[in-house]
């Protein structure tokens, strides 16, 4: 290709007509932050671990487990706590492992993978979490309809019946899901569109 | 940081910086989103500067970061246009060498690489820069020959858009 010949020929040319920067002015650059995607990523990161965290001991101090234990639900409450903070550690531990293997002196592809991977672990953190709630959420509620005292003895006329409280419930967590869905989509489609782009444009050369 | 590490990086750069205003060139429209992504490479260098054994030469490692930077790091300020008249302003620097067909050809070239995508124009600028095959395909992280198919589509693809 001709043209193309002539444009290497021109791009050489060009040296001499970049602005030149002074010692100075490049030292002042080291100094600033960095707003890459890779900081961006690593502090929504910790916002949502903080905040998954932090919505467990919310709830303890609302008292809203005190409301919902009952005798025979410290057993299952301790042990979902112990889970839920296990599941907390290990997430961290490997989201931080795979940020520190992001570098920016590998290739354009293995960066990318390693973006991509780190997201990828908050991202499940996030759906275990999703589906560790949904099923305590269930747990509870079937324990209380079908366990409690209070609930059992109440004449039948005093409470709706089972199946509007179930679908309730079902659909309450539904919109739960969907609505965190929904933001997680928003935030991540807007800071990772371009990196996904980029990458399956890297992937489509290898087939 | 260590001072010494400071001095040496910021020299280097110095010498070097053309490499990265080219990058800039290519992957930016006006002077604002230029010097920003100038800055975040920098930066971006810098960090990744601790791990530079001189094994390899400053400038040789310098494309790996910059064009890393520019291609996924880098989250484009909203402030860049996309306006082709600032485009061919930014790239034609010394108007007056040129004959004015010639000056007509290569201002329809560097409208045609700022349509390509980034990793287009990645490959691209390694090869306007003279980079053998290996070199393209170990900075991407593609295979040799995949390097060499892309190359060639993407000639194709300037050749389309320059004779639709």
């Amino acid at each position: 290709m001709d043209e193309l010949e002539l444009l290497k020929k021109d791009w050489k040319k060009q040296e001499g007509g970049f602005p030149k920067l002074s010692y100075k002015e490049i030292y002042s650059m080291i100094l600033k932050k960095s707003s890459s995607i890779v900081r961006w990523i690593f502090i929504i990161s910790i916002i949502e671990f903080l905040l998954w965290a932090s919505l467990d001991i919310l709830v303890r101090l609302n008292g809203m487990y005190a409301k919902v234990e009952q005798p025979g639900m410290d057993t299952f409450s301790l042990i979902a706590s112990v889970i839920s903070y296990s599941i907390l550690i290990y997430f961290i531990t490997r989201f931080y492992l795979n940020y520190k293997k992001i570098e920016a002196t590998d290739s354009a592809k293995v960066l990318m993978e390693n973006i991509i991977k780190t997201r990828r672990t908050v991202k499940q953190y996030i759906w275990v979490n999703i589906g560790f709630f949904t099923i305590a959420m269930i747990v509870t509620m079937g324990y209380i309809l079908f366990f409690t005292e209070e609930f059992k003895n109440q004449p039948v006329g005093n409470h709706p019946p089972i199946w509007i409280v179930l679908v309730g419930t079902l659909i309450l967590i539904a919109v739960f899901v969907a609505g965190i869905a929904l933001f997680y989509r928003l935030i991540y489609g807007i800071l990772t569109r371009r990196l996904k782009k980029n990458y399956k444009e890297l992937e489509r050369l290898e087939i | 940081m260590d001072k010494e590490l400071e001095h040496s990086f910021v020299t280097n750069l110095e010498q070097n910086q053309n490499i990265v205003h080219k990058v800039c060139r290519i992957y930016t429209n006006d002077q604002d989103s230029h010097n920003d992504l100038f800055q975040e490479i920098t930066i971006q260098l810098w960090k990744a500067y601790p791990k530079f054994r001189g094994d390899a030469k400053f400038s040789t490692w310098m494309y790996r970061v910059a064009l890393n930077t520019a291609i996924t790091l880098y989250r484009k300020s909203k402030r860049s246009i996309k306006t082709t008249d600032l485009d061919t302003i930014n790239f034609r620097l010394k108007v007056e060498e040129y004959d004015d067909e010639i000056e007509q050809q290569l201002k329809l070239m560097y409208a045609a690489v700022k349509q390509l995508n980034d990793i287009e124009k990645a490959l691209i600028f390694l090869y306007l820069e003279d980079k053998s095959y290996k070199e393209i395909a170990d900075t991407m992280g593609i295979s040799e020959v995949n390097a060499r198919v892309k190359m060639n589509r993407i000639k194709t693809k300037l050749q389309k858009i320059l004779n639709p």
